[in-house]
C-alpha cells in the first residue's frame, strides 16, 4: 500500500495516509474500510492509526505486534492463568517456616507437587518469566496507546461543525425531515442537557462528555505509573521487610537501620473474648475454645545517638512510646512497625524441686534462668546445690565429662547438678524428661516442677518507598477507568441546510442517548429518532 | 435484647426471602399479560422485600457491632441483596420486567445457599476489627451484585438465540448451566432435609493438615473421609467415644477438606438423580422448558445491558475489590499485595473482565460472545467466593 496523503474529494481537506473518515467534513474516503472487517468506523473518529497504515519496516513489525488488541489480550490472559497456577498449591512463603521447599512440596502433594516445585511454581509470582509477561504488557499498554490515543485527540480535537450528508446517514441514530422550523428549539432543548453548541451557518453541533475518550488513556497511564512502581522495589533502599523478635521486657536494636533504632517490648497482650463480650457472642464462643480479640504490644523506640560512631556502646534516648495492634500498625520516619505474631515457646526458666530417697520433698523449689542461670541454689539450712555443668541445647557428653551445646538457645537443656548437704555431695545429669544419677546411690532426687516461656511479640518491621507511585498509579487508573465508562461522549450533528437532517452519536450507551434525545424532540412534538440497530433488526425479523 | 434483634433480624431475612418468592407469581404474569397491574405488583413486592434485608442488615450491625458482612452466611447474603439491588436499578433503568424473572431466581437461590453455613453473630477476631472490612465488603459485594446483572442478561439472551434442541456445544454448555443450578437446589434440599429435619450426624475424630486433632460432623452419610478418621460420639461437653457410623471406607490425605468433598459428591449425585427425573418428566431439555419465558426478550436490550453492567460493575470492583483492599492489607497485614488466594483470584476476575472489555470494545464480541463471557465472569466470582474459601486455607478463610 502506497503512503499517500488523501485528498477529501467533497471538502478538499488534506487527511494524512490511513484515514478512514474526511477529519474535516466526515465523508468516508477509503473504500478499503468494510474489507478491513472495523465494525465501527466512528472509533477512532476514522482517523489513521500507524499500526495499521505502516507495515513494511521492521520497527513497524515490532509496532504492530505491540499494539495489536490480540496479543495485549492474549498476554493478559497467559499473566491470568499463570496467576491461577500459582494457587494450586501454596507458594514457598506460605509453607512452614523452615521446611525445606524440595522436600516439602514432594512430601505434601506427592508427584504433582515434584513437578509444581521442580518447574518453578512454588515462586511463581517473582519468577523471571511472570515478571517479563508483565513487562511485555507494560510495553504493550503503551505502544497501543500512543497508537490509537495520539490521532484520536488530534481528530477530537479539531472538530468541523459541518458534515458531508453521508456523515449524517452513517450514524446510528438519526432523523430527516423536510421542515426546518424546530432546530432552533431542538438546539435550545439539547443545551438544557448540558451539549456544547457550535454553530457554522445553518449547521449545529452539539457535544458533551468528551472526557470519556480519554479514559482509557488515563488508566493507561495509571497502569504504566503502577508497573513502573512496582519495579521500583528492586531498588535497593526502596523497600525493607524484617522480623523484629523481642522477648518482653528486652530491648532489640531495629534491622535494616544501621542501629539507629531500638525497641523495646514493654508489655505483650492476648486478650480473648470471655463473659465480658457482648452477650450476644455467647452461643458462638461457648462453641469455641478461645477467641482473641486482641494482639498487643506496647513499645518504647528509642534513638541511638552514637549510631554513626563505629563501635560505640548504644546510647539510648527515648524516643515515642506507643501500643502495636493488629490494623494499627506503629509509623515512624519512613518505617512502620506491624504486629505480626507472638512466640511462646521460648524456654524462659525451669523449676525443680529437691526429694530425699523416701520421696519427700525438702526445703525450698528452686528456679533455674536459662538465659543467665545462677551458680548455686539454697535449698534449705543444711543442702545446697551448685550447677557444675549447663548446655541449653543438649547434644552429648564429650570425653571430659562436659556438656557439649548443639545450639545457645534453649530448647533442651540439660545441667549437671551437685546436691551438697554439709557431709556428702553427689552430682546428677538432668533433662527435662528424665535424669540420670552420675555418682553412686544417690540418696536425692531433683525432680522437675513446671517451666516458664519467654512471651516474644513478633513485629514486621516494614519500609516501603514505591508505595506512594502504586497507589498515585492506581488512583490515575480508577480515575480514568470511572471516566470511560461512567461519562458518555455524546455528539449530534443537525444541518438545516436542506431541510433538517440529524446524525447522533455516542461511544457507549445508545439507549441512554436515544432516550434523551427523544425527550428534547417530544416536547416540541416532534417525531423520534430512527435507530439503525433497530431497523437492521426488524429487517431480519421480517425474513 | 440485642439477642432478640439478631432473631428478629433473621425473621425479616427470612421474610424478604419469602415475598420475593412469591412475588415470581405475579412477574410471571407479567410476562404474557397485556395489563400493567401484574408488573407493578411484583415490583412493589421486590422493593418491600428489598427493604426488610436492607432492615436484616442493618439490626443484625445494631445488635452485633460490627457489619455483617465477616463470615460466608453474612457475605453471600449481603451479595445476594446487592444482586437485589442490581435488579432494581436495571429495572428502574431498562424497564424490563422479564429480567426479574431470572435475576430473582438467582438472587433467592444465593440467599439459601448462604444460610447453609454458620449463622451464629460471631466476634470479630483482631484482624477483621477495622472499619475497612464494612468500606472493602460492601463496595465489593455492589460490584458482585451489579456484574452478576450481565450473567443474568447473558443468560436470558443466550436462552433466546440459541435453539433448545440443537446438537452442538452452545446449547450442551446451556443445559449444563441449568444442570448446575439443579445442583445447588439439590445441595440446598438435602442438606435442609438431613441437616435440620432428620437431624442425622456422624462424627469423625482425624488429623488435619496442620497436625491438630479436629471433629469433623457429618450431615451426610460419609463417601469419602480422612485419613484414620475414627467414628466418634458426643457424650457432651465436649467428650467424645468410639461409636459405628456409616464410611465406605475411602480415605483421602488431610491436604483435601474430605468433609466439603463428602457434601459436593452427595450435592452433585442428588443434583444428576434430580436432573434425570426432571428430563424424563418433561422429555426434552430444561432450556426448552425455560425458553418460551424469553420469547418476548429484546436481544438488542440484553446485550446493552450486559455491557452497561459490566461497565458500571467493574470499576467499582476495581475501587473496593483491588484498591479499599490494598489499602486495608497495608495496614493489617503490613503488604498491600501478596498473592495470598483470594487476592490472585480476584485479580484473575480483574483481569477477566479487561479482556471482557477489550473484546467487545476492540474486536466486536458483541451479542452471544459477549453474553457467554458474561457468564463466565459470574462462575469466576462465584468460584473465588466459594470455592477458595472452602478449598484453599489462606488468609480469607473466616468460614
Amino acid at each position: 500500500m502506497e503512503l499517500k496523503e488523501i485528498k477529501c474529494e467533497s471538502c478538499g481537506h488534506v487527511n494524512p495516509p490511513g484515514t478512514q473518515l474526511c477529519q474535516s467534513c466526515g465523508k468516508m474516503i477509503n473504500s478499503d474500510y468494510d474489507k478491513k472487517k472495523i465494525k465501527d468506523v466512528m472509533r477512532y473518529d476514522g482517523s489513521a492509526v500507524r499500526s495499521k497504515v505502516r507495515q513494511k519496516s521492521i520497527f513497524d513489525k515490532i509496532w504492530i505486534f505491540f499494539t495489536s488488541v490480540k496479543i495485549g489480550i492474549s498476554i493478559i490472559l497467559l499473566i491470568a492463568i499463570a496467576a491461577a497456577i500459582g494457587t494450586i498449591f501454596p507458594q514457598e512463603y506460605f509453607i512452614p517456616i523452615g521446611a525445606d521447599p524440595a522436600e516439602y512440596y514432594s512430601d505434601t502433594y506427592g508427584t504433582l507437587g515434584y513437578l509444581y516445585y521442580t518447574l518453578g511454581f512454588h515462586n511463581l509470582y517473582s519468577s523471571w518469566w511472570f515478571v517479563l509477561l508483565n513487562g511485555m504488557l507494560a510495553l504493550s499498554i503503551i505502544a497501543a496507546s500512543i497508537d490509537r490515543g495520539v490521532p484520536l485527540f488530534k481528530s477530537l480535537h479539531k472538530q468541523r461543525v459541518k458534515k458531508h450528508e453521508s456523515f449524517y446517514r452513517r450514524q446510528r441514530l438519526h432523523k430527516q425531515t423536510d421542515h426546518t422550523a424546530d432546530t432552533e428549539k431542538i438546539v435550545e432543548g439539547l443545551s438544557d442537557k448540558r451539549y456544547k453548541v457550535r454553530k457554522d451557518g445553518d449547521n449545529y453541533f452539539l457535544e458533551k462528555g468528551k472526557l470519556s475518550r480519554y479514559g482509557p488513556y488515563i488508566n493507561h497511564v495509571g497502569l504504566i505509573i503502577l508497573l513502573f512502581g512496582s519495579m521500583l522495589r528492586f531498588f535497593p533502599g526502596m523497600y525493607v521487610d524484617e522480623i523484629v523478635y523481642v522477648n518482653e521486657g528486652e530491648q532489640e536494636a531495629l534491622p535494616a537501620t544501621d542501629g539507629e533504632y531500638y525497641v523495646e517490648n514493654n508489655n505483650f497482650t492476648l486478650d480473648t473474648y470471655n463473659e465480658d463480650a457482648k452477650e450476644v457472642f455467647d452461643e458462638s464462643l461457648n462453641q469455641r475454645n478461645m477467641v482473641v480479640s486482641n494482639f498487643q504490644t506496647d513499645i518504647t523506640v528509642y534513638e541511638n545517638s552514637s549510631a554513626d560512631i563505629v563501635g560505640a556502646e548504644p546510647e539510648l534516648e527515648e524516643v515515642d512510646q506507643h501500643s502495636i495492634q493488629v490494623n494499627h500498625p506503629y509509623r515512624f520516619g519512613s518505617y512502620e512497625l506491624y504486629q505480626s505474631s507472638y512466640d511462646n515457646t521460648q524456654l524462659k526458666s525451669l523449676t525443680f524441686r529437691l526429694e530425699d530417697s523416701d520421696g519427700n520433698t525438702l526445703g525450698e523449689n528452686f528456679t533455674v534462668n536459662l538465659d543467665n542461670p545462677e551458680e548455686s541454689y539454697q535449698i534449705n539450712e543444711d543442702i545446697e546445690i551448685n550447677m557444675r555443668a549447663y548446655a541449653p541445647d543438649f547434644l552429648e557428653i564429650d570425653e571430659n565429662g562436659s556438656l557439649v551445646s548443639e545450639t545457645p538457645v534453649p530448647n533442651d537443656p540439660a545441667f549437671v547438678f551437685e546436691t551438697n548437704d554439709g557431709e556428702d555431695s553427689e552430682l546428677s545429669l538432668l533433662q527435662v524428661m528424665n535424669s540420670t544419677d552420675i555418682t553412686e546411690n544417690n540418696d536425692y532426687n531433683i525432680r522437675f516442677v513446671e517451666s516458664e516461656e519467654h512471651i516474644a511479640s513478633v513485629l514486621t518491621l516494614k519500609k516501603d518507598l514505591t508505595v506512594p507511585f502504586i497507589a498515585s498509579g492506581f488512583i490515575i487508573f480508577l480515575i480514568g477507568l470511572f471516566t470511560g465508562s461512567y461519562v458518555n461522549h455524546r455528539r449530534i450533528w443537525i444541518s438545516a441546510e436542506d431541510g433538517f437532517t440529524l446524525g447522533a452519536h455516542t461511544n457507549k450507551n445508545y439507549f441512554g442517548m436515544k432516550k434523551e434525545l427523544n425527550q428534547v424532540l417530544d416536547s416540541i412534538g416532534s417525531e423520534p429518532v430512527s435507530d439503525r440497530l433497530d431497523d437492521e433488526h426488524n429487517g431480519k425479523e421480517k425474513e | 435484647m440485642e439477642s432478640q434483634l439478631v432473631t428478629l433480624s433473621s425473621s425479616l431475612l427470612f421474610a424478604a426471602f419469602i415475598i420475593y418468592l412469591v412475588a415470581m407469581v405475579p412477574l410471571a404474569t407479567s410476562i404474557k399479560s397485556k395489563s400493567k397491574k401484574p408488573g407493578q405488583i411484583s415490583i412493589v413486592m421486590v422493593i418491600i422485600g428489598f427493604i426488610l434485608s436492607l432492615s436484616y442488615f442493618i439490626l443484625r450491625w445494631i445488635a452485633q457491632g460490627h457489619a455483617p458482612v465477616s463470615n460466608m452466611y453474612e457475605f453471600i447474603t449481603m451479595f445476594a441483596i446487592m444482586m437485589i439491588a442490581g435488579f432494581l436499578i436495571t429495572y428502574f433503568y431498562f424497564k424490563t420486567q422479564l429480567f426479574g424473572l431470572f435475576a430473582l431466581p438467582v438472587a433467592m437461590l444465593l440467599m439459601a445457599y448462604g444460610s447453609m453455613f454458620s449463622r451464629e453473630v460471631e466476634p470479630l477476631i483482631p484482624a477483621l476489627q477495622s472499619n475497612w472490612l464494612a468500606i472493602h465488603v460492601i463496595t465489593v459485594t455492589l460490584s458482585y451484585g451489579i456484574l452478576s446483572m450481565s450473567a443474568v442478561a447473558g443468560l436470558i439472551y443466550l436462552l433466546k438465540s440459541v435453539p433448545s434442541d440443537e446438537k452442538s456445544w452452545r446449547a450442551r454448555f446451556l443445559e449444563s448451566i441449568m444442570a448446575l443450578i439443579i445442583i445447588v437446589i439439590a445441595y440446598i434440599g438435602t442438606t435442609i432435609l438431613m441437616q435440620s429435619i432428620i437431624g442425622y450426624q456422624d462424627d469423625f475424630y482425624y488429623t488435619d493438615k496442620q497436625g491438630q486433632t479436629q471433629i469433623a460432623e457429618y450431615h451426610l452419610p460419609s463417601l469419602v473421609n480422612y485419613e484414620d478418621a475414627i467414628p466418634v460420639e458426643n457424650v457432651g461437653d465436649n467428650n467424645y467415644e468410639e461409636a459405628d457410623h456409616f464410611h465406605s471406607g475411602i480415605n483421602l490425605p488431610p491436604i483435601i477438606n474430605s468433609q466439603s468433598l463428602n457434601t459436593v459428591i452427595w450435592a452433585v449425585l442428588a443434583g444428576l438423580v434430580l436432573y434425570g427425573i426432571i428430563r424424563l418428566a418433561i422429555r426434552k431439555r430444561i432450556t426448552a422448558l425455560i425458553k418460551p419465558w424469553t420469547d418476548r426478550a429484546d436481544l438488542n436490550l440484553m446485550d446493552e445491558i450486559g455491557y452497561r453492567s459490566v461497565i458500571i460493575g467493574f470499576p467499582l470492583f476495581a475501587l473496593g475489590g483491588i484498591f479499599f483492599a490494598a489499602i486495608w492489607a497495608q495496614i493489617a497485614w503490613s503488604r498491600f499485595w501478596g498473592w495470598d488466594p483470594k487476592e490472585t483470584w480476584a485479580f484473575i476476575t480483574f483481569m477477566f473482565y479487561t479482556i471482557f472489555l477489550h473484546l467487545r470494545l476492540n474486536r466486536g464480541y458483541e451479542g452471544e460472545k459477549s453474553a457467554w463471557l458474561a457468564i463466565i465472569g459470574f462462575l469466576l466470582i462465584l468460584f473465588n467466593l466459594i470455592a477458595i474459601n472452602l478449598l484453599v486455607s489462606g488468609l480469607h478463610s473466616y468460614a
